[in-house]
This record gives C-alpha cells, sequence and structure tokens, in this order.
C-alpha cells in the first residue's frame, strides 16, 4: 500500500480548490455521484474517490479518470451538498494543460490543435464553414438581418451531420424568417474546449466571436448545438456579452406556436425523444423539443425509461466527443438500445454531438433497419 | 361475611361474540359469597357504572370483581366506581375476560366460557381476602438541592428559585460555572461561552431563594421523597466569606503560584486564588497543598529535618477586613430537603492510554478543552494560539475525533455527542483568526445531529477544514514537526500529514465520585458510571428513586442546550412535586410482621429501593420494618423472606394461594 | 388418549411485561390455546416457589412463569432474582417427580404478544405430549 504524503500537493490543491471553489470542500463522501455516473454502468469510474482525491491535493494527473466525465450533470443534479462536480473536473484538466504535464488523450490533443488552428475541432478551413449553405440561396447577414443561425461546427463541416444546418435552413426560410450566417468568421464555441480544461483557447474564442457578433451587429442568436447555447447563455456573459441566445428547438416552438410554421403533412411514425445534456439538465429545456414532435400531425411520442432529468448521457460531453471511446463502454449504445425498446421507428434528438454518437452506434451495432436517427429540424421539415 | 358482587361486561360483542355469557352469570351466582352476579352491556360506560353503584347499595355487596377488559386498562376507572359507591376501592378485583380470553380464544365458545368462569372465579376467591387499604399522606419540605453548579445545576436552580421555592446548590469547586465556563465560544452560533454564562451565574448568587454552597459536596443521603435529609461537607476555605469582599489584594500578592486547574495547566494561579476573573462567588480560596504557610506548618509537624520554609502569611498580613482563618476546619450541615436534582456533569477522557498519539510526549499534541483555554481571550495566551513546543503559530493543525469515545478497548462505549461540533468549531476559528492554517479532521462519522450543526459542519468544511474518514494509528516527530499517519478509509490508502499541532477530541466521562453519590441518592447507575433515568425516553428527567432528578451530562453526554433543556425540566418537576400540600403514597406495598419476623435481614439486603430498614424491638429482637414512602411494591422481599413475616398488600401470599387453590374447587 | 387431553395450566405473569404482553396479544387477537389460567403479580421476583409447588400439588400439569426480559425489570432486578431462583426450584420438582418440561419461565415484553401465544402454544403443545401428570403424594407423605 502506498502512502500519500498529504502537504507535498498543496500547490495543485490550491490550483484546484480555486477552481472548484467551495463546492470542493463540501463534499462529505457520500458516493451518490459514483452511483448515479452513468460510466459505472459500462466501466468503473470512482467520483467521489476523485473528489476526495482533490480535496487532499491527491489527484493522479497521469490517470485516465480526469478524462472520463462527460459532464452531464446528473450528478450535481443530486448531490446532497451542491458539490459542482463539473467544475471540479473542468479544474482538475486545468491543472493538467496548464501545468503542462500529466496525461491528456491523443483525440483531444489533435482536436484542440485544430480549434486553435482553424477555430473549428475538424481542422477544416473556416472559409469552408457555411459551404453547407451554397445551393440555399441563403442572404448574407447585415445588420438589418433579424437572426444569426449558429449552426455549431458539427453541422457546417460533418458529412453526415450537415442535414441537420440544412433543414434548419429550409425551415427558417419556409417560415420566413430574415436569418443568415458570419461564415469564416464564425468559431467553435468554446463550451468543450473550456471542459477540457483549455481556459486560454476558450477565452479566446469566445472573444472572436463575441467581436465577430458585435461588428455585425447581431442581436438574436438561434444555436443547433445545446453546447453552444450553453455557453453563449451562460458563459459568455461572463466575457460582457449581451445577446438574446435561443436554441433551434425553443425558437421552433415559437414559430409554431405563432402559427409561422405550420406541420400539415402526416408522418405516421413512433418517435422516441432523446434529451441531451445540455439542453435538458444544464438549461432545463425539456418542454420544447416535446411540443413541437406533438405537434407534427401522425406523429406518435413515446417516451424512454429515462427521460428528462434522468436521461441518459450520449457521452458526448464535456470533450468525450473528441476522444476515442472503446466499444462497449460507449453511453450511446445503451441510449439506443432504450431508444429500441419503446418500439419507436425514430430516434429524435436536438444535440449535434448526440446525433454523432447516435450515428456512430445505429452504424456499429447494426441497429439501422430497426431505427432510424432524426434530428428534430429533419422532422419537422418532413412535416410542412 | 364478605359479600361479593360480580358484574360481567359484554364489551358489545368483544366478549359476548365469544363468550356465553348467560351461563358465565349463572355459574359466577354460585360461587361462595357472592350474593349478586348480573352482566352488563358496558361496565365501563356511566349507565354501566351507575347500574354497579346501585348493585352495590341494593345488595349491600362489600367487595366488587369486575370481569371485563384488562385492569391495565380500566381497573383506576372502577375503583372510583366502587369509591362513589361508599367502598373502599381497594375492595375490587378484575377478571380479564377480553384480552386474555375472548380475543384469544375466538375460535372455541365452550373453552372459551369454561376459562372465563374460571378466571371469575380466581378473582372471587382473590377479592374475598381483600383488605381495606388508605393511601398515606405525607408532609413534605418545599426546598431543593441541587447537587452541581455546572450550566446544568444554575438552569435547574434558578427555574426552581423562580417558581418560589428555596434552593440550596452545592458545587464542589470554589466557584459554579462548570465546563461551560472554561468554553471560548459555543457551536454552532459562536456566541462568546462566558458573556451567556456568567449572567446566569451571578443571577445564582443574588437570588433571594438561592443558597450557595460552594466547595462544598454532599456525604450521606436520608430520608425518602419530600423528606430527605442530607448531610453536606463544607470544606474549609482558610478564608472567611462572611468578612471577605473579594478586593483580589491577596491573590495579586500572593507570592507562590500553582498550575491552574481551570486554564488546564497551561496558565498558573497563586495559592490564595479564585479561579477565574468572573467566578462566582468572587472570594478566593487557599489552596492548602501550595501555600507556603501550610508547607510550612507540615514542615514543622512532621518534624522534618533542616531550615523550615518561610511563613509567609503575606494574605493575612493584607487582607484589610481580617477574612483569613488558618483555624477553619470541614464543616458538615445537615439540611432538609423535599427534591433532589443531580446536576454534577462530566469531565474530559484522559486520553494518555492511546500510547501511539504521544499525549504528554509530544508538547504539540494537546486537548480540546486546552484549545478552548488557548483560544479563549481571558485564558492564560490571550486567545493567541500557538505550539506549546516553540511558541510559533501552527500552519498544519490535525484533529483526532473519538479520543475515548467509540472505543471498547482503551475507551467509552459510547459516542460523546459533542465532539464533532467542537472540532467544526475550532477549525473554523482557526481559520478566521490564522487565514494561513490548514485544517485536517479524521473522523469515523460525523455526528451533527442538532439544530443547525449539520449547517455547521459544512461551514467548517467550507472554511477549509480536510475530513478524512479515519482513525490515527500514530503520531511521531520529525524534524520538529509532527507527522499524522493513518488509512484514508474513502481512498483506502495510508495518508501521512506533517503537522505543527494536533488536537485530541476527547470525550465526555463520569465526574468522580459519581458512583458514590448515585449509591447515596439510591440512584442507579450504568456501568460507565452514568445515572440512569426512571425511562430514557418517557421519564428522561426523573429516576427510580422517587424525588431524585437527573439533569445535564451525568446522564449521558449532552451540549450545552441538552443541558439547560434537562435543567429546566428536572426543575418543572420538582417545582410539581412541591405544587402539594401532601404527598400520597401507593398502598399497595410490602409490609412485615413483626412476630413472625426471624431477623434474618435477607429482605434488606435484596431491596432494589432500600426500602427496608432495621428496628430493635423492646425484647431485643432485630426486625425487619418496611418504609413505606420508599416501597415499590414489586414483592421480591415476600418471596424472599423464609418465615413468611413479609408480605405483599393487594398480593398477598394468602390471595395468590387462593387464586390457585380455586382452580381445583 | 393422549389426544383428548387438555392439560391444566397456571401461569404468573408480572404486570409491567409479560401481563402486558398477554393484554397485547389480546389486543392483536393472536390466538393461543385457552388451557392457561393467569394470574396476576406485580414482578416476577413475587412469585414465591411456594405458589408453583402449590399448582403441582393440586394438579396442574404446567406451571408458566413470565417476567421481564433481563435489564428490563420494572423495579430494576426482580427477574434476576426470579431467574435464579427458578434455577433452583428445578431439582426440587424433579426430586418431587415433576418433569422439567412442566415449569416454563420466560420473558416477555409488553409488545411481545406474539411472542407470549407462541410461549402458551408451544408450552401447551409440549404439555400434551408430556401427558397426564402422576399425581404429587400428599403433604406429609412426601419421602
Amino acid at each position: 500500500m502506498s502512502t500519500i504524503v498529504v502537504s507535498p500537493f498543496k500547490e495543485a490543491i490550491d490550483a484546484v480548490v480555486e477552481a472548484g471553489g467551495k463546492a470542493l470542500k463540501q463534499c462529505y463522501q457520500c458516493g451518490l455521484c459514483t452511483g448515479t455516473c452513468p460510466w459505472n454502468l459500462v466501466k468503473s469510474f470512482p467520483t467521489r474517490k476523485l473528489i476526495h482525491q482533490s480535496q487532499l491535493g491527491a489527484a493522479d494527473f497521469e490517470s485516465e479518470d480526469t478524462w472520463t466525465c462527460a459532464t452531464c450533470r446528473a450528478c450535481v443534479a443530486r448531490c446532497p451538498r451542491g458539490v459542482a462536480i463539473i467544475d471540479i473536473m473542468k479544474a482538475l484538466r486545468g491543472v493538467i494543460v496548464g501545468m503542462g504535464a500529466g496525461y491528456v488523450p491523443d483525440g483531444l490533443r489533435v482536436t484542440l490543435k485544430n480549434i486553435a488552428g482553424t477555430g473549428n475541432p475538424l481542422g477544416e478551413s473556416a472559409e469552408k464553414r457555411t459551404d453547407w449553405a451554397k445551393d440555399l440561396e441563403i442572404a448574407p447577414f447585415t445588420s438589418d438581418t433579424e437572426v444569426l443561425y449558429f449552426s455549431c461546427c458539427i453541422p457546417a463541416y460533418d458529412p453526415n451531420i450537415k442535414r441537420v444546418a440544412r433543414a434548419t435552413a429550409a425551415i427558417l426560410k419556409k417560415a420566413g424568417v430574415s436569418f443568415g450566417m458570419l461564415g469564416p468568421r464564425e468559431s467553435c464555441c468554446g463550451e468543450s474546449v473550456r471542459k477540457a480544461g483549455n481556459e486560454s483557447l476558450f477565452q479566446t474564442l469566445a472573444q472572436s466571436n463575441i467581436s465577430a457578433f458585435v461588428e455585425r451587429g447581431v442581436k438574436k442568436i438561434v444555436v443547433s448545438s445545446p453546447h453552444c447555447y450553453h455557453t453563449f447563455k451562460n458563459e459568455y456573459p461572463e466575457l460582457g456579452s449581451s445577446f438574446e441566445v435561443t436554441h433551434l428547438t425553443q425558437y421552433l416552438a415559437g414559430l409554431i406556436r405563432e402559427e409561422r410554421l405550420k406541420p400539415k403533412k402526416e408522418l405516421n411514425l413512433k418517435v422516441t425523444y432523446h434529451d441531451p445534456c445540455y439542453l435538458g439538465r444544464h438549461n432545463s429545456v425539456y418542454d420544447e423539443p416535446r411540443e413541437i414532435l406533438t405537434k407534427i400531425p401522425g406523429l406518435d411520442l413515446v417516451e424512454m425509461a429515462e427521460c428528462r432529468e434522468n436521461s441518459l448521457c450520449c457521452g458526448g460531453g464535456g470533450s468525450r466527443i473528441w476522444q476515442e471511446t472503446k466499444k462497449g463502454e460507449r453511453l450511446s449504445d445503451l441510449r439506443l438500445d432504450q431508444a429500441v425498446a419503446t418500439g419507436a421507428s425514430v430516434l429524435s434528438t436536438a444535440c449535434p454531438y448526440c446525433m454523432l454518437n447516435f450515428e456512430d452506434s445505429i452504424l456499429t451495432s447494426n441497429k439501422g433497419d430497426m431505427i432510424k436517427l432524426k434530428e428534430i429540424s429533419e422532422l419537422v421539415l418532413e412535416a410542412l | 361475611m364478605a359479600r361479593i358482587g360480580v358484574f360481567i361486561c359484554h364489551c358489545g360483542t368483544n366478549i359476548a361474540g365469544t363468550v356465553d355469557i348467560g351461563r358465565v352469570v349463572e355459574a359466577a351466582g354460585q360461587m361462595p359469597m357472592v350474593v349478586h352476579a348480573a352482566d352488563n352491556k358496558y361496565n365501563c360506560s356511566e349507565p354501566g357504572q351507575a347500574l354497579i353503584r346501585d348493585a352495590i347499595a341494593e345488595h349491600r355487596l362489600s367487595r366488587v370483581v369486575i370481569a371485563a377488559c384488562s385492569p391495565r386498562m380500566h381497573e383506576n376507572t372502577f375503583r372510583k366506581t366502587v369509591a362513589a359507591a361508599g367502598l373502599n376501592p381497594y375492595l375490587l378485583e378484575m377478571a380479564n375476560l377480553r384480552e386474555h380470553c375472548s380475543w384469544v380464544h375466538s375460535d372455541g365458545k365452550e373453552a372459551a366460557t369454561t376459562k372465563a368462569i374460571e378466571l371469575i372465579r380466581m378473582a372471587v376467591s382473590k377479592v374475598a381476602r381483600h383488605e381495606k387499604l388508605f393511601p398515606k399522606q405525607v408532609s413534605l419540605t418545599k426546598r431543593a438541592l441541587v447537587i452541581g453548579g455546572g450550566i446544568s445545576g444554575i438552569q435547574a436552580a434558578l427555574d426552581i428559585a423562580n417558581s418560589g421555592y428555596k434552593v440550596v446548590l452545592v458545587e464542589r469547586e470554589p466557584t459554579i460555572g462548570g465546563r461551560m465556563a472554561q468554553l471560548d465560544k459555543t457551536f454552532p452560533t459562536l456566541d462568546c461561552s462566558s458573556c451567556i454564562l456568567t449572567p446566569k451565574m451571578v443571577d445564582v448568587a443574588q437570588h433571594a431563594n438561592i443558597t450557595l454552597l460552594t466547595s462544598a459536596e454532599v456525604k450521606e443521603v436520608k430520608g425518602f421523597v419530600g423528606n430527605f435529609e442530607v448531610s453536606i461537607v463544607q470544606k474549609a476555605r482558610k478564608v472567611d466569606h462572611a468578612k471577605c469582599t473579594g478586593c483580589g489584594i491577596c491573590w495579586q500578592k500572593c507570592p507562590e503560584k500553582a498550575p491552574s486547574e481551570f486554564d488546564m495547566g497551561l496558565g498558573k494561579r497563586s495559592a490564595i486564588y479564585i479561579p477565574f476573573p468572573q467566578a462566582v462567588p468572587p472570594k478566593p480560596v487557599i489552596d492548602t497543598a501550595n501555600c507556603r504557610y501550610h508547607k510550612h506548618l507540615r514542615f514543622v509537624e512532621e518534624k522534618r529535618e533542616g531550615k523550615p520554609p518561610p511563613q509567609c502569611r503575606v494574605c493575612e498580613k493584607l487582607c484589610p477586613v481580617g477574612a483569613i482563618d488558618w483555624e477553619q476546619k470541614d464543616e458538615v450541615l445537615t439540611e432538609k430537603f423535599g427534591a433532589i436534582i443531580v446536576a454534577t456533569g462530566y469531565k474530559a477522557f484522559e486520553p494518555a492510554v492511546y500510547a501511539e498519539l504521544g499525549y504528554g510526549k509530544h508538547p504539540d499534541v494537546i486537548t480540546g478543552l486546552e484549545m478552548e483555554r488557548m483560544m479563549s481571550a481571558s485564558g492564560p495566551a490571550g486567545g493567541d494560539v500557538t505550539r506549546p513546543s516553540n511558541g510559533e503559530h501552527p500552519r498544519d493543525v490535525v484533529f483526532l475525533t473519538c479520543i475515548g469515545s467509540r472505543d471498547e478497548q482503551r475507551g467509552r462505549t459510547y459516542c460523546s455527542k459533542v465532539c464533532c461540533m467542537y472540532i467544526a468549531k475550532h477549525a473554523i476559528i482557526l481559520k478566521e483568526h490564522y487565514p494561513d492554517v490548514q485544517c485536517y479532521v479524521f473522523y469515523m462519522d460525523v455526528r451533527a445531529v442538532s439544530k443547525d450543526y449539520e449547517e455547521f459542519y459544512k461551514r467548517a468544511q467550507e472554511s477549509g477544514a480536510i475530513y478524512i474518514r479515519g482513525k490515527v494509528s500514530g503520531i511521531r516527530q520529525e524534524d520538529g514537526r509532527l507527522v499524522v499517519r493513518g488509512e484514508d478509509t474513502l481512498l483506502g490508502e495510508m495518508v501521512e500529514i506533517p503537522a505543527d499541532m494536533v488536537v485530541l477530541a476527547v470525550g465526555m466521562e463520569h465526574s468522580p465520585g459519581s458512583a458514590e453519590l448515585a449509591q447515596a441518592l439510591k440512584v442507579s447507575y450504568d456501568i460507565n458510571e452514568l445515572f440512569i433515568e426512571a425511562h430514557p425516553k418517557l421519564r428522561p428527567v426523573e429516576t427510580m428513586s422517587d424525588g431524585v432528578f437527573v439533569a445535564g451530562a451525568c446522564v449521558g453526554p449532552r451540549d450545552i442546550p441538552e443541558s439547560v433543556a434537562s435543567g429546566s425540566a428536572a426543575a418543572a418537576k420538582v417545582a410539581a412535586l412541591f405544587s402539594q400540600e401532601f404527598l400520597t403514597t401507593d398502598p399497595m406495598v410490602a409490609s412485615v410482621d413483626q412476630m413472625k419476623c426471624g431477623g434474618c435481614l435477607l429482605c434488606t439486603k435484596v431491596c432494589p429501593f432500600k426500602a427496608i430498614d432495621t428496628q430493635v424491638l423492646r425484647d431485643g429482637r432485630t426486625v425487619a420494618v418496611v418504609n413505606e414512602s420508599l416501597c415499590k411494591g414489586c414483592g421480591l422481599c415476600v418471596a424472599t423472606c423464609r418465615f413468611g413475616a413479609a408480605n405483599l398488600r393487594g398480593f398477598t401470599q394468602q390471595q395468590l394461594l387462593a387464586e390457585v387453590t380455586s382452580l381445583w374447587q | 388418549m393422549a389426544i383428548d387431553f387438555e392439560p391444566r395450566i397456571v401461569g404468573f405473569l408480572c404486570n409491567w411485561c409479560s401481563y402486558a404482553g398477554a393484554d397485547m396479544a389480546g389486543t392483536a387477537r393472536i390466538c393461543y390455546p385457552s388451557n392457561i389460567r393467569v394470574i396476576r403479580v406485580p414482578c416476577s421476583a413475587r412469585i414465591d416457589p411456594l405458589l408453583v409447588v402449590k399448582a403441582f400439588q393440586l394438579g396442574a400439569d404446567g406451571v408458566l412463569v413470565a417476567g421481564c426480559h433481563p435489564g428490563d425489570c420494572h423495579y430494576t432486578e426482580g427477574n434476576y432474582y426470579s431467574r435464579r431462583r427458578f434455577a433452583l426450584l428445578y431439582p426440587f420438582l424433579e426430586y418431587l417427580g415433576i418433569e422439567k418440561g412442566r415449569l416454563r419461565l420466560e420473558w416477555v415484553s409488553a409488545s411481545e404478544g406474539r411472542k407470549f401465544s407462541h410461549v402458551v402454544s408451544s408450552f401447551t403443545e409440549g404439555l400434551v405430549s408430556l401427558g397426564p401428570r402422576e399425581k404429587v403424594p400428599a403433604e406429609g407423605a412426601l419421602p
């Protein structure tokens, strides 16, 4: 048995305590977080132990565990002492990144390098950011444009997910919404970058976006990704921004309520909806996506056993989307099984990261003929 | 010849549904001495009771059997009924036809009816042998004795005094205030302990109904509830408090210093001293073990060789009122009291038995109470917390909980209840006073069970204290610091913390002499010498000895709010007792037939209540005699007596034999 | 013949625990055989062994003595005395030719209605299987 000598880690502890704030100190080690954490359905992830090691300044910076947390917020929502576990994970990663020592997963290293270089995780050219919309005849963004549609890098570049951005743009056009994009001036929102502990890169990205928005006279932003939504709405204001930020599901629900959008076509589909963690648990948006789906004629919405506050994470938050997750440990596979169990023919969601993970799960588990994956915008577009 | 009436209750269908009442009435009517047997829908209802009263008058009944429910349910009801009809209430017996028969034999009507008849026959044969019994009225002394002048005793004394009754408060130490006076601040509010305690101490000193005896101890207790006779030893203080004005010249000028008990030996006091500036009474005592004049006297008396130490007597020379009295001797006062409250409190556990922690060896390992004195602004260090080894401020402080508590091996089995909280308090205050201090707490469970306690524990964590679950297995000295080693059971790994100071959260123990006091008071005490309440839940401040109440930590570990609450509760019990003009005693107690008593006195030895005294008769025989005020009527003496001299009223040998015999008649 | 045998049982129950426990069995309607006849005493310590011997002499097939659990005595220690006293009575009963199974000492608390019922049932069954008792010699005719 090794012996931990507590005080030599004082500097590290101070850094984590400073970053994790009071939250870290308040933990009384009940273990509810470990029990709640979905990773423990597929492997061992001792959340409680990590917190306690951090309290002692004895965290193992060489451990993979530091990078496991998907920041799904299930533990935070239940913690009896209100410990901000995500902030602590973020702080631990920050210590590693900041000190330039310790283990950082390879996939993440590459992605962060891409984002730093090109402004997007895929390392694509910024000029190509709005190539997905080339044939859609969207007017360029001017100071008169009412809404900035911020698609998120994944729908902008990923060949499989581009369909989300395209469907969204088509709907907005049909509803007669005045909208546009900023093209190369847009960068990754930086939400996952921050969770990966790279605070300085986050600051750079956020500043870049904020100044672009300000320069171009953006007032209202509609986003496809709950991650962009979260950081624009809750974190950018720390840097002095004040834009009206709306998630696409909220915006579409509004359009339907105002009857600017009228889903008329009967779809005759049984659909189940997966709550993205950053839309649901992080921002309490549970009802609007369901409101939209139930307004689509012929659509039968069925819930999975775990939904809303208890929704199972796809495993893609907190920079996990850029790290390799071994087969057998993928939460999206478990979630897909839950979706199939409902008897639904369509799994619907409203997050590009979830889309990526489920695309992958459907493909690797050969469930393509059992269930199809459709973003809410795709379903709405089909019904118009 | 007794005229017995039997009243059989249907209890609706509760009894009548199973038992054939008609047959029972008929059978009862034929039993010996029964002159009237009747049934009744509900005996306990007012019309039912009226029928009983009328029948007593009409049939000139001299004894009554109620065949109904359990006597535990309605015996008192029917005693009142027969008393209302002019009978002695004890000429009643109940046959339990419901709980013991109809409700449990509902499957056999025949058997239940037979049993019901036999139960009535037993009751009839017993009631025929009942005697009239009369509760006695005893006068009482409306004056209370409170033993122990800590916060609990102070509260009890003040509450009784404010109810208008006289109180004598006896305290062993030269001042009242107890342990609470030693504390710096109190959890969870962090208000200053002496700021809230000393006004109450002054109230005690000034209250017209309270007589305060400090440096005094209870020696002997005689008598019983309402009429205790207590001998109290007033120890010699060598200072005449009637003359002393408390001016302070003596203790300022006294040249001899000794470690201060009040400051846990961290500071010094003079040989003539008051324990602390706000002591009540604010008048000094002379500690003869350390006083130079007394050392001189002992030297001379023991005829030791060499030059005797100087006579000193500075205090005597300087005292402006001539209050120093070298001739003063211990005095015994005998006083009468109607009730006694025991509030003797606790003493802190001595941690030296934990050799691995090095208390007494490493100067920087201290106890919680020592930390209190260190922190106290009026303490020996003026509130400055420093390492005893080098006088520097500590940076890393480790607290160890459960020292002497929850430890069957070297301590006490129980949880001392307050340690988790006072450790949290120390951690919070240290951090406030010295922002670079890092506190660590080794704990097993954090017990924070009263109002605002959990929040207080959270506050300690917030202040930066790191809680590590585990018990420390060793402390060693290394480079002038202490290295505290233990397992972090939540990590499953050993941890070592280099520390400047270690605070042992010592638990609470019975105060010395508790067992002797309990024996004198005939109150039971447990293996830990803690007093035992009459009932741990329903009679928490009473004892099995009537008129003796318990308050505060002498019953078990208690914090200040609980000690105050139990002090008030005990006072309320005393006030209720004193509100009566007379005390009524239960007549169903034992008696000894002196003609039969052989004087073996075995009964006096077995009686759990020490209720049997001895008496020497004129013919020279020594016999047992029951003190009816103390007897609780258990009957142990009856079964013990080999001469058949002891008997128990209401359950006499003749009555029980008659019950047995009736079953075969 | 043993089938029709209805043993006669005398039960001495202390007022505070066992009698209350028997009351509890009633309140909860937990049935048991009706062979027992209960005599209430303040404490099991009140039970003079003479009363037990008398019951056997008169023809009782079994005697039940029940008190508070050790440590729970209403009078603090009465049941300890009973425990020792009845331990001494057994050899004497044996001397009289009364089998050990005919005297039963039990601790039944005020809340143990079910236990009381169980004790009476099993005691009754045990006595049924022991069968009717040999008559105790009359007083003065003891060997």
